[in-house]
């Protein structure tokens, strides 16, 4: 279903790799807040992601990002600077530190340094911010990656199965951060179980689309509650920075 | 604050040197410094001629060395631009322009290699400069290598970013390596770099509005594929036109390297470096070293021709496109290197130059003739066949040979020449 306040909005999509659909051609809207996807490894959960993030071409359809349609360039510059995206395997930077990953998506998002510091701040990175990546702990590894697709503060984030692998402790402290980083998340997830803390969760399988029902959202929802403890901290700090940066749009 | 102020503020550029680094790290480009170092360096040293010193033979073997290291460069750029794209997530989708991490990467790749050709240069230039090199560097042939260098690193970055696929590192490096060493060298197409100088004769010096052609042309090139994938990603006008002017260039270089004719050298003052005994021998000034073997080497031949109308008291080298020989009292001969055995080529060459035969029979093994010629240059005479003139002493010998010159100009000689 697509309404008007969809933050993506897909017409006619279609995505195919192999030689078979990963998505049948379809129209949907995601609508904001925290949307899960959940699908069997090989889905196409993560070229879904990919593809929603402007980062592959649709074989078929169009994608509209905050109601606009990313068709022209400009158009694609301007929506891609509003959106972050966390991979599932960022390996490549595993033997830089903390400060220079993020640093690093700094630059590339125009942001000042003070806005590594604050990102760090805000995930708590601050103690292990000269730490090369391969010295961490995957949680804390997850939060690197965070910082660094988020420095900017963006209106839309993608986040990749974030809590793949992860000890349920670590599932614990992350949730929480997931649903902040942003006013729209999308996270994907192997199993729906895995996302019953999100606002919605759609089903991805045999190149299909579709809502999770209620019943399952409910039964998983209590398993993954946020610890109001954390929530406040993280929400706080990341409303500042959006905040500062509407500030900054305003002026 | 002016706009040049505020680009090379220390905090920024601290901040672009820690993104380049973390570039360079990634590409593992630190470790290809090295290998590109080594192959520069062995391709540059393979090029030079020994015991040559002389500046164009530096600039030549060290452009050469492009040939080797542009395929090489070439492939690491397209290996470099197909993993790119596990970086988009956070290089594209940003605020900043998309061509930035574009220029990163090739001004990281072209540094990158430019180091290695520079090693190669080095090696080179310190070898010539360390024996005294003849002449003058060649700054814009060395710029022309770098140049063509980076062209190559662009056409395989550009290749692996746009056609990311592993089979594009192989293409990539597999269409290097023919445009650098399997397409004709003839005509002017042949002048477009990398070109192979090869040895670049003494007696000649390098054309410098080729070299600069070429670099004009390499940079015209690297232009044209830059700033079109610049005005590509970002739809501006500037880079559009700049890429036009670029064009524009390449096409004026084309034709001025057309004009040439395919020839890259041109013939320079003659100069020489003598030695007046035992015998006046004169070679190239970035060959004087060779002096003291070439007069000894010389010294029983011009002997032993003593009394003949082929007697010479001068050795000269020639360039060459001028024939050797013996004519007027002087021997000429050519020499390009000291290799191993050079002054017994260059005893050989004059000899050779003594005679013509009707019949090429007539010089080969166990002939008359052949048995007189290594008497001539000196060389263990061989017992076949058997004739007195193997048992004589070097006095009849000069005496013989005096009285058969004419003889042994035309592949005469015969049993009869030894009888009485």
């Amino acid at each position: 279903m697509i309404v008007e306040s969809s933050a993506i909005v897909a017409k006619g999509l279609g995505i195919r790799r192999g030689g078979r659909w990963l998505l049948r051609p379809a129209s949907f809207g995601i609508p904001g807040g925290v949307i899960g996807i959940a699908g069997p490894a090989g889905s196409g959960k993560s070229v879904l992601l990919a593809t929603l993030a402007t980062l592959r071409r649709p074989q078929t359809g169009t994608v509209e990002l905050f109601g606009e349609p990313v068709t022209t360039r400009t158009a694609l510059r301007r929506a891609r600077a509003r959106i972050g995206f966390l991979p599932s395997d960022a390996r490549w930077a595993s033997g830089s530190t903390v400060t220079d990953f993020v640093s690093y998506a700094a630059y590339y998002q125009r942001r000042p340094s003070s806005s590594v510091r604050r990102v760090l701040d805000g995930l708590d990175l601050a103690d292990v911010a000269s730490w090369q990546l391969n010295e961490l702990p995957a949680d804390l590894r997850v939060r690197a990656g965070l910082a660094a697709a988020c420095v900017h503060a963006p209106d839309l984030a993608f986040l990749d199965a974030p809590l793949s692998g992860l000890p349920a402790h670590a599932v614990r402290d992350l949730v929480p951060l997931l649903g902040t980083v942003a006013p729209t998340v999308v996270v994907t997830a192997e199993s729906a179980a895995d996302l019953g803390w999100c606002d919605r969760v759609y089903l991805m399988d045999a190149g299909r689309l579709a809502l999770a029902d209620r019943v399952t959202a409910r039964l998983v929802r209590p398993v993954f509650r946020p610890p109001q403890r954390t929530m406040p901290h993280i929400a706080a700090a990341w409303s500042r920075a959006h905040r500062s940066r509407g500030a900054l749009a305003h002026a | 604050m002016s706009e040049l102020a505020r680009l090379v503020r220390p905090a920024r550029v601290a901040r672009v040197a820690r993104v380049v680094r973390l570039d360079a790290r990634g590409g593992a480009l630190i470790a290809a410094v090295a290998l590109l170092a080594a192959d520069g360096a062995v391709a540059a040293w393979r090029g030079l001629e020994p015991g040559v010193a002389d500046w164009d033979g530096a600039v030549a073997a060290v452009e050469g060395s492009v040939r080797w290291l542009g395929p090489l460069g070439a492939g690491l750029a397209a290996w470099t631009g197909l993993r790119a794209q596990r970086l988009d997530y956070l290089r594209a989708l940003a605020a900043r322009s998309p061509a930035v991490a574009v220029l990163h990467d090739l001004s990281v790749l072209v540094a990158v290699c430019v180091l290695g050709y520079a090693a190669g240069a080095l090696v080179a230039c310190v070898r010539a400069f360390s024996v005294g090199g003849f002449g003058w560097i060649h700054p814009v042939g060395l710029t022309a290598g770098a140049a063509t260098l980076a062209l190559f690193v662009i056409v395989g970055y550009l290749s692996g970013r746009l056609w990311a696929h592993p089979a594009t590192v192989a293409a990539v490096v597999a269409g290097s390596a023919v445009w650098a060493s399997g397409r004709p060298r003839w005509g002017w197409a042949g002048l477009l770099p990398p070109v192979e100088l090869g040895r670049v004769d003494l007696f000649e010096g390098l054309k410098g509005e080729v070299l600069a052609g070429q670099m004009f042309w390499a940079f015209g090139a690297g232009g044209v594929l830059v700033l079109g994938y610049v005005a590509a990603v970002t739809r501006r006008r500037g880079p559009a036109a700049a890429a036009a002017v670029a064009l524009l260039v390449t096409a004026v270089c084309t034709l001025r390297l057309e004009a040439a004719g395919g020839v890259v050298t041109a013939p320079s003052a003659r100069e020489y470096s003598c030695r007046d005994w035992p015998v006046t021998v004169c070679v190239h000034p970035a060959l004087k070293g060779a002096l003291p073997v070439l007069g000894a080497a010389v010294a029983p031949l011009a002997t032993r021709l003593a009394g003949t109308p082929a007697a010479f008291g001068r050795v000269e080298q020639r360039s060459a496109r001028e024939p050797a020989g013996v004519s007027g009292g002087t021997a000429a001969f050519h020499l390009t290197g000291l290799k191993d055995g050079f002054a017994r080529r260059a005893v050989r060459e004059i000899e050779a130059g003594l005679w013509r035969c009707p019949e090429p029979g007539l010089a080969g093994p166990g002939s008359y003739q052949a048995q007189v010629s290594a008497w001539l240059r000196d060389e263990p005479v061989p017992a076949a066949p058997a004739v007195p003139f193997t048992r004589w002493d070097e006095q009849r010998r000069r005496a013989w040979f005096t009285a058969h010159y004419p003889a042994y100009r035309v592949c005469g000689l015969g049993p009869a020449s030894y009888a009485g």
